[in-house]
């Protein structure tokens, strides 16, 4: 490894671009420490792309700052051997073959050009190196681009929706790569709106809405805080007399298309036991799981349209 | 170094570099051809030459007085063979001076057209470093573009003078002087072309500007500044400054003769190519420093 940042953190502090009439990100902060997958997610127009296009220093901030390893991405000697970004999957010329875009790469990098053949086999492109991009399926452009991000050896990745049109091999094989490269001890911060297939790539998550950090943890700890939030599902062949039952715990009740209740702001145990004192039977009663699906449509809510 | 060898291998990765190299070998085999057959004629005596212009329908004894002045007046100005062997000698310059130009403009804003922008400021953050690999890029490749195009026509041009009994005038300061000029304005426009692809980086929109600053540029030119000096401003000066615009400069600074009547030195017209090849890239290049690539 060579040229590594001091040590892979990246930081975001106090960050802002404001463009006439609105702030596309506001004031956000946060940190994503190697040896994890972050995950960065948030609706579209949430301020994704901006924020780290303004870490790779493509766009200009208006205030803040954005480092990796406690430096400016501007500011780095060798850019491309300490961070590895992916940010479009069409950014090759497209009568050029893969392999030379990636030896284009290599040369503006002063890197050997063997690197472009061996990271053409690591991804899988080996056989289709010699063809015109143009020629690329979706698939094929992303793996490029990984390929392309991991010519330097870099400690840090950064992804912008690397699984967008992936087919489910496509999707297993990004999170495996992944997931392998943070078990290496590199940070990566990738961004999606794919929540389920966050759950199972990220250890950490930082959710963005209207350009402002709405949360920021590991995945366990930002489902657990709004598990109290989700509804326990009741299923019983006399509901208006456990509605009546649930009065005094000042819960709020609604009923399904299928009949039975949710209920909100109140425990299974709660529920369990004034059901049992009023002598209503129960045939269902079970808290709804906390993923982070549900977590990130509660969190982002409010500035869930896209702007 | 290792930015113009990314760049220079970048555009001998595509299919443009021959495109761009068949048209300057196209263009100058045509107007090399064309050139050849006038010089063929007007190196005739007068006589000659009327029949050979009216193919053999005339003579100088039958033809309107008007058009045989018309004749005489291009006969005289082209009756003699230095002037032949520049013209032959930098045979397709028009085109090819605008080639050089569209070559450095397309170096540029390729990056925008073709989405490699992001790939490229990614591995070198220092995007004035990347204007200077293009602008080394589109001047080598120019100079090049000048060194095949003068051997072809000296090469060839040389024989055809020798053939008909003409002095080639290679080694004559005048003829010599042509060819090198012809090589400061390949570099001068590919400058220009680097420039001018900087501050506008939509592809479509940057080389059609050019092609008519280009093309149309000594023309109309030289009707507003006429327009100018009749109702306007009545001095000579107003009629030199139309050297200003880029094509009118070029014109002036490689004609071996004045371009028109108030024409300024032919160092004049090199230095206005330069300063707006500079201008141009150096507000080029602070718009795209400050430039979001989004």
């Amino acid at each position: 490894m060579t040229g590594r940042a001091v040590d892979g953190q990246i930081v975001v502090s106090s960050l802002t671009k404001a463009y006439p009439g609105f702030n596309a990100v506001d004031d956000l902060s946060f940190t994503v420490d190697p040896g994890r997958v972050t995950g960065f997610l948030g609706p579209n127009g949430a301020g994704k792309t901006t924020t780290l296009r303004m870490l790779l220093g493509l766009v200009a901030p208006t205030s803040g700052t954005a480092t990796i390893g406690g430096a400016k991405y501007v500011d780095l000697q060798q850019p491309i051997e300490v961070v590895g970004a992916v940010l479009e999957a069409s950014s090759a010329h497209r009568g050029r073959s893969g392999r030379n875009h990636l030896r284009a790469i290599c040369i503006a990098a002063g890197l050997p050009l063997g690197r472009a053949d061996e990271m053409l086999e690591l991804v899988g492109l080996g056989a289709a190196g010699d063809r015109l991009f143009k020629g690329y399926s979706l698939g094929m452009r992303q793996r490029l681009g990984i390929a392309a991000a991991m010519l330097g050896d870099p400690s840090v990745l950064i992804l912008d929706e690397p699984t967008n049109g992936l087919d489910p091999e496509g999707i297993r094989w990004m999170r495996d790569t992944l997931r392998d490269l943070a078990a290496e001890g590199r940070t990566v911060l990738v961004s999606s709106h794919l929540l389920s297939e966050m759950q199972t790539m990220a250890d950490d998550v930082v959710i963005l809405a209207k350009g402002r950090l709405v949360r920021q943890g590991s995945v366990s700890e930002v489902t657990a805080s709004i598990a109290g939030a989700l509804h326990i599902e009741v299923r019983t062949p006399q509901p208006d007399r456990l509605v009546d039952a649930l009065g005094p715990l000042d819960a709020q009740v609604t009923t399904a298309a299928d009949g039975h209740l949710l209920v909100t702001g109140a425990t299974e145990d709660q529920v369990g036991e004034a059901a049992h004192a009023a002598g209503v039977p129960l045939h269902r009663l079970a808290a709804a799981t906390a993923d982070l699906e549900e977590a990130f449509l509660q969190l982002t809510h409010e500035g869930a349209e896209i702007r | 170094m290792k930015l113009l060898r990314a760049e220079l291998f970048k555009l001998r990765t595509t299919n443009m570099w021959w495109v761009f190299a068949l048209a300057w070998v196209l263009t100058t085999g045509i107007v090399l051809t064309v050139n050849c057959f006038n010089a063929h004629a007007l190196l005739k005596p007068f006589a000659q030459y009327v029949s050979i212009q009216t193919h053999g329908h005339e003579t100088v004894a039958t033809a309107d007085a008007a058009h045989l002045d018309h004749l005489r007046s291009d006969w005289l100005l082209g009756h003699n063979t230095i002037t032949q062997a520049s013209t032959i000698y930098t045979s397709g310059q028009l085109i090819g001076l605008l080639l050089a130009c569209l070559l450095a403009i397309v170096l540029v804003t390729i990056e925008f057209q073709q989405l490699t922008a992001t790939s490229t400021f990614l591995t070198t953050p220092r995007r004035r470093d990347v204007i200077a690999a293009k602008l080394g890029t589109a001047l080598i490749v120019a100079g090049l573009a000048w060194l095949v195009t003068s051997a072809i026509s000296v090469v060839v041009g040389a024989i055809f003078l020798h053939q008909q009994g003409y002095p080639t005038h290679l080694g004559t300061w005048a003829v010599d002087r042509s060819i090198l000029l012809n090589l400061a304005a390949y570099l001068l426009w590919a400058l220009f072309g680097t420039g001018f692809g900087t501050l506008i980086r939509n592809q479509l929109g940057a080389t059609i500007g050019a092609t008519i600053l280009y093309l149309v540029g000594s023309g109309a030119a030289g009707a507003l500044f006429t327009l100018l000096n009749t109702y306007v401003i009545k001095h000579d000066w107003v009629l030199t400054a139309q050297v200003v615009v880029p094509s009118v400069a070029s014109t002036v600074m490689i004609s071996p003769t004045k371009t028109f009547d108030q024409s300024p030195a032919p160092w004049v017209g090199a230095v206005v190519m330069i300063a707006w090849a500079i201008g141009s890239g150096v507000l080029g290049v602070r718009a795209l420093r400050r430039r979001d690539i989004a």
